[in-house]
């Protein structure tokens, strides 16, 4: 299955890739999807957040406190010492996004939604935009990827192009090859999507938090990535195994859309099935499979957690590859 | 020298494929020569394209046994470089560059960083596209771009080039330019060409594979399957044969007239000092003696009669020449 220099070659394709991606309407086509929703949505979110921020800050306020003299008894010899306003909450004027933040109503979003204390008290603690731009992202990215991955592989094999290859290196090069290139695509084009995201709020929102936003947006990256990375892997999957782009791009799509039922599912009958069952332990077993299965614990401080989710993640990259691979090597190209 | 030196460039033996309920291949049975230009002849289904798609790897036959280079049947780690092909109606990436395509296709086969800027140039002056290594390959024409498949089937050394139909949709002075530059390749490299043009595979092929339905039907040196070696044809001007001085000249050989096509044909067997240009040196001499005049003379049967005069289907298969 491999040549003589695997690794060589395995960055030949990904290179080729790459140039192909960015001079064809693939990479085109998968910037235009995703950035136009996240532009959208972080329009939209500031939008909102704008229009919420009057009913959720704080009022300035003004806290009587009195001199250390102001202390004992009121007597004609001591009389109150007059009301100074009292420091902000905050060292500097809150940001809008911190104010909205710290408003009961997102609070109450969060403990509504999340039942973990330490998870709601470390979103407080991230720019509520990093969060809203993570929530797009892992909703929309396995769709757009599909989308446009799908067809890398298949559309060598519909214009038979992969015959001009496959006489100069093993197929499962080309294939690793291929999928480097799209997950180097995928990691430039999400980091450059965090920056649309920041450059939109920095436009938007006065008194901008460029730092805590950069450093939300690159803690989670690795993070999303790991996400995307397993849904490549399904792309790759479909597209090694079609002859043509509508059927790799149809059986992409059908196959999220299926491990998401898998995942839904899952929660479904692990609700109501005894946690010790055998049936609940099948569908855990089954639920693994899917990357949706991992997405929530994506959003999690603790390493242990999202580090053993981004590791599964991974994992199913390496599966759903290898099984392609797999029918890959058999199959006529 | 190795056995796998010695061995064929191409050996198929009784390889069977078949599509569904369609047998595209039933047993085939060809071999190819190291350094020899290899004509594969075959009416449309014949089974061209699936032959070259398994020695190539791209398909798994069904059945029998295929031999690279000595070597086994299609292997990357093995025949990485050996072994290049035009596919036919395989398609390179629209989007970048010729030069881009040819340093990729180059690259992968093994060529060298330091070498593959002048390998690239080589290509494409041998191809005539020097002038567009920088136009995206969606801006050529049809005939431009099968002269890219052709020049990538050249890159490096290899061994073995399989050309799937290699002339289709050149023009005239392209397609000469083609042949010129296959029939160079002669002893440097074996070259397998498949092609509907039976004149231009009888001008640049040495060998030639007759198939039809899957099978093979005749295969061996032109000579040999044209019965260049066999029969001499010498067409008369009007007017009368003078046959009796003819066969008392060659007394052991089989003589026919053919009367309404004004065609003489002499069928021989060639012996040590008695080859086909004594042959014709005695019947031309006796045809002048004797005042009849001569239009033409041509040493077998042409490779498009060959084809034509084949059974078509059913014939048992001929097994290849061993020479």
């Amino acid at each position: 299955m491999f040549g003589p220099t695997p690794l060589r070659d395995i960055f030949l394709v990904a290179g080729f890739e790459l140039r192909e991606m960015t001079r064809s309407r693939r990479a085109f086509l998968f910037a235009t999807l995703y950035f136009l929703v996240a532009a959208i949505g972080s329009f939209a979110f500031i939008d909102v957040l704008t229009r919420v921020q009057p009913l959720t800050a704080p009022p300035p306020f003004f806290r009587q406190r009195r001199a250390p003299a102001d202390l004992g008894p009121r007597t004609p010899a001591n009389p109150p010492a007059p009301a100074i306003p009292a420091a902000p909450a905050d060292t500097s004027t809150p940001a809008q996004s911190r104010l909205f933040q710290r408003g009961s109503p997102f609070r109450d979003l969060l403990n509504s939604s999340v039942t973990d204390k330490t998870a709601v008290d470390f979103f407080l603690s991230m720019p509520p935009i990093t969060l809203f731009h993570m929530l797009i992202s892992l909703t929309i990215l396995p769709f757009v990827i599909m989308l446009t991955s799908s067809e890398s592989i298949a559309q060598e094999h519909q214009l038979r192009g992969i015959r001009f290859v496959a006489l100069r290196t093993g197929r499962g090069e080309f294939v690793l090859g291929k999928v480097l290139g799209q997950a180097v695509t995928v990691a430039l084009l999400t980091l450059l999507a965090g920056g649309i995201c920041m450059a939109i709020a920095s436009y938007k929102l006065q008194d901008f938090e460029f730092f805590p936003t950069l450093s939300a947006l690159l803690l989670f990256w690795p993070r999303l990535f790991s996400y995307c990375a397993a849904f490549l892997g399904l792309a790759a999957l479909c597209s090694m195994n079609s002859s043509s782009t509508v059927a790799s791009r149809t059986f992409s799509i059908v196959g999220v859309i299926f491990l998401w039922a898998v995942h839904h599912d899952a929660l479904l009958y692990l609700g109501t099935l005894d946690a010790t069952s055998a049936q609940a332990k099948a569908w855990r077993f089954l639920d693994f499979f899917s990357p949706y299965a991992h997405q929530n614990d994506l959003w999690y401080p603790e390493t242990s957690v999202y580090g053993v989710a981004m590791a599964s993640l991974a994992l199913l990259a390496v599966l759903y590859v290898g099984i392609g691979l797999f029918f890959y090597r058999r199959r006529d190209l | 020298m190795t056995a796998a030196a010695n061995s064929p460039a191409l050996r198929l033996e009784g390889v069977g494929k078949k599509y569904g309920s369609l047998q595209a291949l039933n047993g085939l049975n060809l071999e190819v020569p190291r350094g020899s230009i290899f004509g594969l002849v075959g009416q449309n289904g014949a089974g061209k394209t699936t032959t070259f798609a398994i020695a190539c790897g791209f398909l798994k036959p069904d059945c029998g046994a295929v031999h690279l280079l000595g070597d086994g049947p299609f292997n990357a780690k093995r025949h990485r470089g050996r072994i290049t092909a035009l596919p036919q109606d395989a398609a390179l990436g629209r989007d970048l560059t010729l030069e881009d395509q040819l340093t990729y296709l180059g690259r992968l086969q093994g060529v060298t960083h330091a070498k593959i800027r002048g390998e690239v140039d080589r290509i494409l002056q041998l191809v005539d596209l020097t002038d567009r290594a920088r136009h995206r390959t969606k801006t050529l024409s049809h005939g431009m771009l099968r002269r890219l498949g052709i020049g990538q089937a050249f890159l490096g050394d290899p061994e073995l080039v399989l050309l799937d139909e290699p002339t289709n949709g050149l023009d005239p002075r392209q397609a000469h330019e083609i042949r010129q530059f296959i029939a160079g390749q002669r002893g440097r490299r074996a070259i397998v060409v498949s092609s509907h043009n039976l004149h231009e595979l009888e001008t640049i092929c040495d060998h030639v594979a007759l198939i039809d339905h899957g099978r093979l039907m005749k295969s061996g040196t032109i000579s040999e399957v044209t019965g260049r070696n066999e029969e001499i044809q010498i067409v008369l001007a009007a007017g009368p044969c003078p046959l009796d001085p003819i066969r008392a000249a060659l007394p052991t050989d089989t003589i026919e007239w053919d009367e309404s096509t004004q065609t003489l044909k002499i069928r021989f067997v060639v012996q040590p000092g008695r080859e086909a240009e004594d042959i014709i040196a005695i019947a031309l001499r006796v045809l002048l003696d004797n005042h009849a005049r001569v239009s033409s003379v041509a040493r077998g049967q042409s490779l498009e009669r060959t084809y034509l005069d084949m059974p078509s289907g059913h014939a048992p298969p001929v097994l290849p020449s061993t020479n």
